[in-house]
């Protein structure tokens, strides 16, 4: 079992800042754990500071049972691969891949084996003569994750791999991915800003914002019981939808509707969440009617999107059929189910916690 | 001209046009009409342009052609200042003459020893230094400063300081040394010591400027490859060999390539610190010829050699030009 764990991990640069606050996690063997999060809240500072290219300002790291923080990059057995893919742009895709094990002393026929394996199961053999600039985004992106996989690590550090690649090509890579990821069996930290990437890859999503942890979960249970208002609007297309609301009398009070709730004690202000899709036109059964008023529809395709404005002027939106017709202005009801709500306080943004 | 040039188009159009016919004797516009009128108008800037520019192309042609093209007459001449009226075609006897000439022949291998040692030893205390420098994060700028100061100085100055601090009996070198318990030495005295001071000099005036392209080759190189290669376990040296210095071959062929053409014309040092001397342990092919023209008069043999020296800088710079070329591409 190789876990690799964090304790209170802290990155603080010289001037002061903080990039990396105090960060808890523990990444299980052989998981895809994906860090997700906007640029800038310290994901790929704590997935650096996991392979050793930072130093951690305080805190420890555990790979298995050992503390790692003061050990060399090269001896924790870990593979990175670079957003811009690092490769030596002076060696062919041969020399690339070899390089690592060249430099370990791996002798040549073992070498060759291994780089047959490896540049099979990308599909390199037509281009291990060829130089990085004569490659493709996408080509140049196996080559990296090649090199990577010749090291046969405890696990991939991957740095937004994808970030580089057009919308076609991405959506191909994370289905091979998570392929690679099945069939070689080992730990993947993948850090990305992109929810979607997130959402389909991993087993575990750690969401992250402003340096510290918002959330850890399976995408599922991120994506239903957001931790706080960051993360319901951080996650799903279009986001959560936040209304604020009052807690008074064992019920919440909001856009002029009211939803009593069973157990609930206390009152204040809270902000009401709630996802595009648990709203619907039809009345359906145990749901609550909201009045609202038609401010546009979005059509996407597949299906549409209605913005409409609620009593107070806040804007949801509303996942409907795509062939919704609705005259901008005109009245509308929408019909929440119940159970889909959140509450979050409406100071500190924290969920309350879930309804029964 | 101008005039005359749009009106011959606009004469040509209507022949051309094959379009409906004229309303009220007027042609109705046309496309071909613009066209032609566009033509006019780049035609009317193009003679514009060459207007504007003509005054500045005749000092051009003034300043810089004018002596290439005399030195190559007075090469071919028998011109010589004792005999200023003597012009008579020779062909290129001299420079046949100018190869059959051991102190022309002296010059040129003393200049290759200097070209070869300068750039080969600032080229390595340079690329020691900028790797240094590199790695600088605070005070970067003063660094620069002081770095910068040799190359700022005119190198007549530069000759005339070094001249004074290794003056054997009056100079701070000897000086400094004298306090150690090192004799005196004469450090232009001595051919041997006379070229390897020229040497010295030359490096510590023109060092900076290796440390500068260098530096700014260094601070462009990408980041990545070196984490990616500390990942794989490579060591500094490692990164040196395997990294650096073939992403730096651009950069450091381009650095050496204009160094050398600089160094084959050196002059002024050689003429303040040692005219060449002792005997010819020091003189440079560019201060042959200043002596064989100015001080032996011989206008036409130094414009032959002169010519010999202008082909192998062209020829040194027509390979830096081609290097530059086949990078951008």
């Amino acid at each position: 079992m190789t876990e690799i764990r964090l304790a209170n991990v802290t990155k603080t640069y010289a001037g002061g800042q903080t990039a990396v606050d105090a960060v808890d996690l523990t990444i299980h063997d052989g998981e895809f754990f994906v860090l997700l999060g906007p640029s800038g809240c310290g994901k790929s500072t704590t997935l650096r500071m996991i392979a050793g290219l930072e130093p951690i300002s305080s805190g420890d790291l555990f790979i298995g049972e050992r503390r790692m923080n003061e050990v060399d990059p090269k001896d924790r057995d870990l593979a990175f691969v670079f957003q811009n893919y690092a490769l030596f742009p002076h060696l062919t895709v041969k020399g690339n891949l070899t390089f690592g094990m060249k430099l370990r002393g791996v002798p040549g026929p073992e070498q060759e084996r291994r780089l047959a394996e490896v540049t099979v199961m990308l599909g390199l053999a037509p281009y291990l003569d060829r130089k990085p600039g004569q490659l493709s985004g996408g080509q140049r992106q196996r080559v990296a994750l090649g090199r990577a996989l010749l090291r046969d690590p405890v696990a991939f550090l991957l740095d937004e791999p994808l970030s580089n690649l057009d919308a076609k090509l991405r959506a191909q890579m994370r289905t091979e991915l998570v392929k690679l990821h099945r069939r070689v069996g080992r730990t993947i930290i993948h850090v990305t800003h992109d929810q979607i990437e997130a959402m389909t890859m991993a087993d575990r999503i750690c969401i992250m914002h402003d340096g510290k942890v918002a959330q850890v979960g399976a995408p599922m249970e991120v994506y239903r019981n957001p931790a706080d208002t960051f993360v319901a609007t951080f996650t799903g297309s279009p986001p959560m939808n936040l209304v604020q609301g009052r807690l008074e009398n064992g019920a919440v009070h909001f856009a002029e509707a009211t939803l009593p709730l069973d157990a609930r004690t206390g009152a204040g202000e809270v902000t009401v969440g709630f996802r595009p899709e648990d709203l619907s036109l039809a009345a359906l059964p145990n749901r609550l009617p909201i009045q609202a008023s038609v401010v546009a529809v979005e059509t996407l395709g597949a299906d549409a999107i209605l913005v409409a404005s609620l009593a107070g002027g806040q804007e949801i939106g509303m996942r409907v059929a795509a062939d919704t017709q609705l005259e901008p202005g005109s009245p509308v009801s929408v019909h929440l189910d119940p159970n889909r709500l959140r509450l979050f306080d409406r100071q500190t943004g924290k969920a309350i916690a879930r309804m029964a | 001209m101008i005039c005359v040039g749009a009106a011959t188009f606009a004469a040509a159009a209507p022949t051309l046009r094959a379009g409906p016919p004229a309303v009220d004797g007027q042609p109705s516009p046309q496309p071909e009409d613009k066209l032609f009128m566009t033509a006019a108008i780049a035609q009317r800037d193009r003679w514009f342009g060459f207007a504007m520019t003509l005054p500045g192309l005749f000092a051009l042609v003034l300043v810089v052609l004018f002596p290439i093209l005399f030195t190559l007459w007075t090469s071919t001449s028998d011109f010589t200042l004792l005999k200023p009226s003597n012009d008579a075609f020779v062909g290129l006897s001299h420079y046949t003459q100018a190869f059959a000439t051991p102190e022309f022949r002296h010059a040129l291998s003393v200049t290759l020893a200097f070209v070869v040692a300068v750039v080969i030893l600032e080229f390595l205390v340079g690329f020691a230094v900028a790797l240094a420098l590199d790695k600088v994060e605070h005070g970067k700028a003063v660094y620069y400063l002081i770095l910068l100061f040799p190359l700022l100085m005119n190198p007549i100055v530069v000759g005339l300081i070094w001249k004074m601090f290794l003056h054997p009996t009056l100079g701070i070198v000897n000086y400094v040394l004298s306090l150690v318990g090192i004799p005196p030495v004469d450090w232009l005295g001595v051919p041997d010591n006379a070229f390897w001071t020229v040497v010295a000099v030359d490096i510590w005036h023109q060092v900076s400027f290796m440390i500068v392209l260098l530096l700014a080759g260094l601070a462009s190189l990408p980041k990545e490859p070196y984490e990616a290669a500390r990942l794989e376990g490579a060591g500094t040296i490692r990164c040196f060999f395997w990294i650096t210095l073939p992403l730096m071959r651009p950069v450091i062929v381009v650095t050496l390539l204009i160094r050398l053409i600089f160094a084959v014309k050196t002059y002024d040092i050689i003429y303040i610190m040692t005219r060449g001397g002792p005997g010819q342990a020091t003189e440079l092919v560019s201060y042959y010829i200043y002596r064989r023209a100015f001080v032996g008069l011989d206008v036409s043999q130094a414009s032959a050699m002169a010519v010999i020296l202008l082909l192998a800088v062209l020829a040194l710079t027509a390979w830096l030009h081609r290097y530059m070329r086949s990078l951008a591409q």
